[in-house]
């Protein structure tokens, strides 16, 4: 019990830094990407098509976004590296199958 | 890879004040961390009733926006041990087919039926505001569930168990999981929920596990965020697919959600719970109202 719950704890550790800094990486960026539009082309007021201009701005706020959309999937494979090593196939294959899964809407929109 | 759809531009020649977009987020964070729902529930109105944005836009930027949102709220909740990551990934098996049926449907159903369909559950969620008493209490919870797990490998129920140390019970808290079919069937119900309407699935999620699974109500507030920000980037990936993501209205709003999430527990400690139940859900069912006047064309 003591082994198990000290492994968990690890994944717990591993998990809550992983969401963390994903977080912290992406609004980073986010807020980057906005302080790039805002003093590139003064507008408060946005279309949502990306002018020329604001390309610079739209490309940085973009790949936040993507570390955003990754952190939760990255978490997933934590898992599964995590349940490989302690040898624990029932949730191996739970954390497989969860990752086959978010990778056909990742490859949908990949596409 | 977010810059190239164009699928709906021409829909979307307008102006989006920036502030207005933050706002948003803010509101929904504040107000969502404040009362325990998703912001999901406020951001879609906000964005198709005051800011005029399509409602499939609307659906897409929310869901980016509580992917930030559950994505801090699990990491503090992870490392305070109340998330229970193996239940979570369990769940997920179904939540996230759902989420990819949810995304996939709303892609081909008319705008007014959506507005519809979240006028209904903008209804559910204000009759859960100002009438009913929310779940259980954590103490009888706590007391009827507790429970020794064992650790038989085979038995999926005992390695779903888990604990964690409740500060205001001042003891380990100790559960078992039952139920997990009628879990798993409420979790594929919320993953569709979920990507058809632009909400986290916390109004299904917590309850069933609350309720039907015997999870205390921390661990499965703690969990439900875990698994919401597995769902909710499903489906803001499918919205993305169908073109319906743009940089520019998801920035602000993320940025929103997160500052009002951190405001929001702090409003939790120091406003009168009931009473700004009450508000907000007279709130949600005037927003209801004006969901079921836009599908019927009076708006």
């Amino acid at each position: 019990m003591e082994y198990r719950n000290l492994n968990e704890s690890r994944l717990n550790n591993w998990v809550s830094l992983i969401f963390k800094l994903g977080i912290a990486v992406s609004l980073a960026l986010v807020v980057i990407g906005l302080i790039i539009l805002l003093s590139l082309s003064g507008a408060k007021d946005i279309q949502p098509l990306v002018r020329l201009d604001q390309i610079p701005a739209a490309i940085v706020i973009s790949v936040g976004i993507l570390i955003l959309l990754l952190t939760p999937i990255i978490q997933v494979i934590v898992a599964i590296v995590f349940f490989s090593i302690a040898k624990n196939r029932l949730f191996l294959g739970i954390s497989v199958a969860v990752l086959c899964f978010a990778a056909i809407s990742l490859v949908l929109a990949l596409l | 890879m977010l810059l190239c759809r164009t699928t709906l531009m021409n829909e979307l020649n307008l102006g989006l004040n920036l502030w207005a977009l933050g706002g948003t987020g803010l509101v929904a964070g504040l107000l969502g961390s404040a009362l325990g729902v998703g912001g999901g529930v406020l951001i879609v109105p906000i964005l198709t009733l005051a800011l005029h944005l399509p409602i499939h836009v609307a659906i897409g930027s929310s869901l980016v926006a509580i992917v930030a949102n559950s994505c801090t709220a699990a990491g503090i909740y992870t490392k305070a041990r109340l998330t229970n990551v193996k239940l979570g990934l369990f769940l997920e098996t179904a939540t996230i087919p759902g989420a990819i049926i949810g995304g996939l449907a709303a892609a081909v159903i008319a705008p007014s039926i959506l507005s519809a369909l979240f006028g209904l559950v903008l209804l559910y969620v204000a009759y859960t505001m100002v009438v009913r008493r929310y779940l259980m209490s954590e103490d009888v919870l706590s007391a009827d569930n507790s429970v020794a797990p064992d650790n038989t490998p085979n038995n999926l129920s005992s390695s779903l168990a888990n604990s964690y140390y409740d500060q205001n019970l001042d003891k380990v808290v100790t559960y078992k999981v039952t139920h997990t079919p009628a879990g798993l069937g409420a979790s594929f119900f919320a993953g569709v929920l979920s990507s058809l309407l632009g909400i986290g699935g916390g109004i299904i999620k917590v309850p069933a596990m609350n309720l039907v699974m015997g999870l205390p109500m921390k661990a499965a507030i703690a969990t439900s965020a875990f698994m919401i920000a597995i769902t909710t980037t499903v489906g803001a990936l499918i919205y993305h697919y169908y073109g319906n993501i743009y940089p520019f209205i998801v920035a602000p709003l993320i940025i929103g959600v997160v500052v009002g999430a951190r405001l929001g527990v702090e409003l939790a400690q120091r406003a009168r719970g009931i009473l700004l139940r009450r508000i907000f859900g007279v709130f949600l069912f005037l927003a209801a109202l004006l969901m079921f006047l836009r599908t019927a064309n009076i708006m």
